[in-house]
């Protein structure tokens, strides 16, 4: 096992999907060492697809599945993180998609561990994961509403208290 | 509880009563966060609440006198926090322990985290801190004693006591 074992460099994985999915993929970045590969939202799962069964890749580990809000694009960044046990590297496949319809296909039946993952990602951010067999919420409690990690999910506390300190990148740096 | 909640009880049996309920406490830890951490560096021997008269543990909240919330109470958490306070029998007694279970702490504007847990049950004595000291619960602990001592058994075994629980 371990004279197989080959990590990919960034490189060499750009290339790959590049040549495979053409225009579909928009960037391929290095970030510390991970290949971080943007892909457009009607292509993503067939991209996941072959991320776990070429045997190039052989990313058979989800790490984690997650959003980030950005509400100036009007966008939602899902972020899924795979890892290649056999060969000892990470993909991290990035998808942007409108944030007030946002929906993408569910990968559950590939990654049995995307599961929970996607449910606690459409609760926090609302993203609909189509064909996701148990869609209910995870973490918060039942009675919730509304989806807390998106940014304009208004914080009862700071309505009737105002946040003290400074915005979040807005902060003045002290020489 | 037989004729301790029919008629008024004679000072010095009061005293003794008293006296023995505030020095055998069964604790009942509903430990959720850092501040659980604290909590049992005051159970061993160097701080060792023993020796005041607390009595680690109890089994479960139905043979518990004093429950003590130790960490982050969320909206999630906070049902069985209160099943496990309701299933308690009387004369019971909360310890809120940190920032976080006394007023939601560096998390006063979460959307998950429970802003207090006196919002759902009386809390007898708070604990400051972020997470508070072994020695600041052995004064917490001693503060409740001493309002147990001043206790009317009557009262306080029917569980509806006539003066509301003290404040911080």
């Amino acid at each position: 096992m371990a004279s197989s074992r080959r990590p990919l460099p960034v490189a060499d994985v750009g290339a790959a999907l590049k040549a495979q999915f053409g225009d579909a993929v928009s960037d391929v970045a290095d970030v510390g060492g991970h290949a971080v590969v943007t892909v457009s939202p009607d292509r993503y799962r067939e991209l996941v697809t072959v991320l776990r069964d070429d045997p190039e890749f052989d990313c058979d580990y989800l790490d984690f599945l997650s959003a980030t809000d950005y509400p100036p694009a009007g966008e939602l960044e899902i972020a899924l993180h795979v890892y290649s046990i056999a060969h000892n590297h990470h993909v991290r496949v990035k998808v942007r998609i409108p944030r007030d319809s946002p929906s993408l296909p569910s990968i559950h039946d590939l990654y049995p561990g995307a599961n929970w993952h996607e449910r606690e990602t459409w609760e926090l951010f609302g993203v609909v994961f189509e064909g996701h067999p148990h869609l209910v919420k995870l973490v918060l409690p039942e009675p919730f509403e509304g989806h807390p990690l998106r940014k304009d999910f208004e914080l009862m506390s700071r309505v009737a208290k105002p946040w003290p300190g400074v915005p979040e990148g807005e902060e003045v740096e002290e020489e | 509880m037989g004729v301790i909640d029919k008629v008024q009880v004679p000072q010095p049996m009061k005293f003794i009563l008293n006296w023995g309920r505030r020095y055998s406490l069964w604790i009942m830890n509903f430990g959720l966060a850092c501040c659980a951490i604290e909590f049992i560096a005051a159970s061993t021997s160097k701080h060792d609440f023993i020796r005041v008269g607390v009595i680690p543990f109890a089994h479960g909240p139905r043979q518990a006198d004093l429950l003590l919330v130790a960490g982050t109470v969320t909206d999630k958490m906070s049902p069985a926090l209160k099943r496990v306070y309701d299933q308690m029998p009387e004369p019971k007694y909360v310890i809120s322990f940190g920032s976080c279970s006394n007023c939601g702490g560096p998390y006063w504007d979460s959307y998950s985290v429970t802003k207090g847990v006196d919002q759902f049950m009386p809390v007898d004595v708070y604990v400051p801190g972020c997470p508070p000291r072994p020695e600041a619960l052995l004064h917490g602990i001693i503060r409740l004693q001493e309002k147990i001592a001043q206790e009317d058994i009557r009262e306080k075994w029917s569980g509806q006591l006539s003066t509301p629980p003290a404040g911080r």
